[in-house]
């Protein structure tokens, strides 16, 4: 047996557990998981079927983990798992997958099938087939601290630029400051005016909040990539920097895995409880708002909807909160078709979009959503996940939809503040 | 000698076998642990668990019109055959026979109906599986086994129906026997894995908060 | 070719032609003496003393009505006068000329298929396929086929088993299957109208009668030579053995639900009409089956995709069915035309705006 081929079983046969023995011994093949991804859906082909993904850890689970399988697979009855398979599978799985969990809502067994298609990412991952780009990615986040090599100082030029467009000071390490607030790389060099928009509500709400210079970076390219030793390793400088300048809470920005990563999987990378609670940047504004801490005024003239990242509502539960903004500024807000948990993957999720390869696909499969905004005829779509921003703008352009405007949800809030008295 | 061993050895193996094999497969699930969840819930996960394996019963009104055959399908053969199943008149008398427990069949009619509705069900599903490109390439030969199987006892049973013939019963009975003791080692086992799986992913997606 | 082998294909041609000819012949002759005995009645009555009396309970002339106490459907006819005919009805009509019927027609079948071959794909298949039946409609097809099919067996079964069966199972074993078949032929009878009624609402649009039809049935849809015909979706063939196996299957459930349950009343002669007329419709559009089935597998290369994986080549499209191959063609080019921005439509699965927690 290859290197290759035994890490990536190492890898998957630590991620078993209870959950996958059940959910082994539970599908039907019933299909009806494709029904609800956009990557079969918009393409008609099969191999992109959910459950079909995780084919791989499947094979382990039978050839290893039960009865009739082990002894199927020792007489040479089945075919055991190769390399090739997980060759094979690497397309499907980082190209054609956003572990949205569309899938995982639908199963009429109660499979969670992206859960699943996780942990193949580890064994994947551990026997070397995972897209390039991605790995790229992993080594910059880990070694520079950013997945996009955006340094401290391309974060402090950016700081200084919305400090004067703003007048207000971004408050740099802070020590005892009451919140952390992370960032994602994207936000950083694609939609900087989210800092000038947190100063103003800060201010505002007189929120005590700071930045670390030590750690700053929100996304977290293990999840990615399906590697929990990264993972650990980046959750780790998160739980450093907060502890270090002793904040009560870290602030998830406007980006999709980074909340469920920090929220939810975080603990679990590094074995033990956060010191520190977690809130999205919308739970947080929300919490104002019913605080009567945060006050807005006028509407948004245009027609607007709202795009629940899959990560932050379906998979995070932030999916209240967005909805009570929105009222806030824009009350005559429509939303999307299958919307709220059920909504439809922007596409780029999940490292789909960082990974050069998936373009083709990605542009292909945004039909979905092209036809979710085709049936509402709105002006501005308002989301909460600098990512969906990058791939909603590529989508738009790609359709030549251009009188659709792109707007996130705490700049929105930011621009209708009630402006200080005094 | 056939009959004989049908109505005896053959039914006290396929019900054991059928008994420890079930029990065997729900409980090896657990050999290996789920791992703790550090992380602070936002809502029950227990809630999630039994609001899950209640709620995935219904599809998902944006799922309706992507499945409504399966759907449809899918409930006429399972209801009809849990009504078949439990509520048959010659099935009651045989279950009161074997375990001293009785309660009042359906009507003749019902059976009947019941009985066409599973067999509509069950042969819709079995050809939507053999046409659509999905299924077409996850399933596999335990899936065509266990559909026809099941096919094959109920067409039994039906052609027993007026009970004249002990041939037929015996055949029923047989085919009974080849579904109980296939049944642990396939995909029959959703009948009781569908519950601990929907109580998973609902205790996952509880503790977030959303209702899955 | 050379013209040694071309002979030697046309010699071993002939020798078939006339092996199946003598076999068709065998089967057709035998009736020919029994039809004449059957034209010609037997003169000459001896009187019978209490012929009048008999008459009367016969009920020849239908004028009396007997009483009894158990009252009910037919309870005061103590002799069903149509009884012995229609049993000879199906003893010596239904059942040999269903037999004669389903033989010749096979017995033709398989003689076109060896003389005429099956019809190939002019130019060879382009490789490039387009879709002719979604899931929906190939399930429905399939699962009507198989209903059908269960129905049609078992009642063969209940209708030439004597026959065929007893001879290798004995009289006690043929008892046990044709009670197994009429208990399966009695419940799937009813489900066959469900299939019946699927089949008719998911193929009803394309079959009605167009342009073109009467033409592609003279010139005999190309199946005798003659080349292309023109047709839409369905070819006038197949839109006539859509309504026959409609048409014929309503009569069929109707007929099978009368003889099915039998406790709304029905007398004597309401069932036994019910069930000559079940008999002579089963049997026919059993027969208009083989064709069906011959035309859709073996008889018309490229056919039987369209049924499995429901896509079709080109060239077959164009071939076969040029007026809808052109249909399907224009759709997309719209299709591909469409206004990217705000000029699609929403599809399905787009449901009405409502939010999910």
């Amino acid at each position: 047996m290859s290197d290759n081929l035994e890490r990536g079983l190492e890898a998957m046969r630590g991620q078993m557990d209870t959950s996958v023995m059940s959910y082994m011994s539970t599908c039907v093949h019933c299909g009806i998981c494709a029904d609800a991804c956009l990557f079969y859906t918009e393409t008609g082909d099969a191999r992109y079927t959910p459950i079909y993904k995780t084919e791989p850890l499947r094979k382990l689970w039978r050839q290893e983990y039960t009865f009739w399988g082990k002894l199927a697979a020792s007489m040479g009855l089945t075919k055991k798992l190769t390399e090739q398979d997980l060759a094979d599978w690497e397309e499907l799985v980082y190209d054609g997958c956003t572990m949205c969990s569309r899938c995982s809502l639908v199963c009429p067994v109660g499979i969670d099938i992206a859960y699943m298609i996780r942990k193949v990412k580890e064994g994947l991952s551990a026997a070397g087939y995972s897209p390039g780009d991605l790995v790229e990615a992993g080594k910059r986040a880990v070694e520079i601290g950013s997945p996009m090599g955006v340094t401290l100082k391309t974060l402090e030029a950016t700081i200084r630029v919305q400090e004067k467009e703003t007048g207000l000071k971004v408050p740099l390490d802070v020590e005892g400051a009451d919140y952390l607030c992370l960032l994602s790389s994207g936000e950083i060099a694609g939609f900087p005016e989210f800092i000038g928009s947190l100063a103003k509500i800060f201010k505002a709400t007189g929120v005590s909040w700071t930045i670390s210079s030590d750690y700053f970076e929100a996304t977290n390219t293990g999840v990615q990539l399906g590697n929990s030793k990264m993972a650990a390793t980046l959750v780790e400088r998160v739980v450093a920097a907060a502890e270090k300048l002793k904040v009560k809470y870290v602030i998830s920005p406007e980006c999709g895995h980074a909340y469920s990563t920090i929220r939810w999987d975080a603990p679990n990378f590094i074995g033990r409880p956060l010191p520190f609670k977690v809130v999205h940047i919308m739970e947080l504004l929300d919490e104002l708002r019913s605080d009567g801490r945060l006050k807005t005024e006028g509407f948004a003239e245009e027609k607007l909807s709202y795009h629940d990242p899959c990560n932050a509502g379906r998979r995070g539960g932030v999916l209240d909160q967005p909805r009570n903004l929105m009222n806030m500024v824009a009350p005559d807000f429509v939303e999307l078709p299958e919307t709220g948990a059920m909504n439809w993957c922007c596409g780029g999720g999940g490292g789909v979009s960082s990974n050069e390869r998936a373009n083709e696909l990605r542009l292909k499969v945004f039909s979905a959503k092209k036809r979710q905004l085709d049936a509402v005829n709105i002006e501005g779509l308002v989301t909460a996940c600098s990512n969906c921003r990058h791939m909603l703008e590529d989508g738009l352009e790609e359709n030549e939809m251009y009188d659709v405007e792109l707007l996130g949800i705490t700049e929105l809030i930011a621009d209708h503040l009630v402006e200080e008295g005094g | 000698m056939f009959e004989q061993l049908v109505d005896g050895i053959f039914w006290d193996i396929a019900l054991w076998v059928f008994a420890i094999g079930v029990l065997w497969r729900i409980l090896s699930i657990f050999r290996v642990r789920n791992k703790p969840d550090y992380s602070v819930p936002r809502d029950s996960a227990i809630v999630g668990a039994i609001g899950t394996n209640l709620h995935r019963f219904m599809p998902r009104r944006e799922m309706i019109s992507r499945t409504r055959l399966q759907v449809v399908a899918g409930y006429l053969f399972h209801l009809g055959l849990f009504a078949l199943l439990v509520f048959a008149a010659p099935h009651v008398l045989f279950i009161e026979a074997q375990t001293g427990l009785g309660w009042t069949p359906m009507p003749y009619w019902a059976f009947i109906v019941a009985a066409q509705l599973a067999f509509i069900g069950l042969m819709l599903l079995w050809f939507h599986r053999i046409m659509h490109p999905v299924t077409r390439l996850i399933s596999d030969a335990d899936d065509h086994i266990a559909a026809i199987l099941t096919f094959i006892v109920m067409l039994t049973g039906c052609m027993a129906l007026i009970e004249e013939f002990n041939g037929l019963r015996v055949l029923h009975r047989f085919t009974v026997e080849l579904w109980l003791v296939y049944f642990p080692f396939s995909r029959l086992m959703h009948a009781f894995m569908f519950i601990p799986s929907r109580a998973f992913t609902g205790a996952w997606f509880g503790r977030r908060g959303v209702k899955a | 070719m050379s013209n040694n082998r071309q002979s030697r294909i046309r010699h071993h041609r002939m020798v078939v032609f006339s092996l199946l000819s003598l076999l068709v012949l065998t089967l057709i002759l035998p009736l020919i003496p029994y039809a004449v005995a059957d034209l010609g009645q037997s003169a000459g009555k001896v009187v019978n003393p209490g012929a009048d009396l008999w008459r009367e309970v016969r009920q020849r002339d239908r004028s009396v009505i007997g009483s009894t106490q158990v009252k009910g459907v037919d309870s005061g006819v103590l002799i069903n006068v149509y009884g012995e005919d229609w049993r000879q009805f199906r003893m010596q009509r239904l059942i040999p000329y269903g037999a004669a019927l389903m033989g010749i027609v096979l017995s033709v079948i398989l003689l076109f298929y060896l003389v005429r071959g099956p019809l190939r794909l002019q130019g060879g298949p382009t490789g490039k396929k387009i879709q002719r039946f979604t899931v929906f409609e190939r399930t429905t097809h399939w699962f009507t086929v198989s209903v059908f099919w269960l129905l049609a067996l078992t009642g063969l079964v209940l209708l030439y088993g004597r026959f065929v069966l007893i001879p290798l199972l004995g009289a006690e074993g043929f008892g046990m299957t044709a009670s197994a078949c009429k208990e399966a032929h009695n419940l799937f009878g009813p489900m066959f109208l469900v299939a019946i009624l699927m089949l008719f609402v998911t193929f009803v649009k394309d079959n009605f009668y167009a342009r073109g039809d009467i033409t592609w049935l003279l010139k005999g849809g190309g199946l005798l030579g003659g080349g292309h015909v023109s047709a839409g979706r369905f070819n006038a063939g197949e839109k006539i053995w859509f309504w026959i196996a409609v048409l014929g299957g309503i009569v069929l459930c109707v007929s099978g639900l009368i003889l099915d349950f039998a406790v709304f009343g029905q007398g004597r002669e309401v069932m036994e009409l019910s069930h000559v007329m079940h008999g002579i419709v089963a049997l026919i559009v059993i027969t208009v089956s083989f064709g069906h089935i011959y035309l859709g597998t073996a008889g018309v290369e490229g056919t039987i995709d369209s049924m499995t994986s429901g896509y079709v080549d080109e060239a077959w499209a164009k071939s076969h069915h040029d007026r809808w191959y052109a249909e399907v063609k224009a759709a997309a080019v719209e299709d591909s035309e469409t206004e990217p921005a705000g000029g699609g439509s929403a599809s399905t699965g787009v449901a009405s705006p409502a939010r999910d927690g």
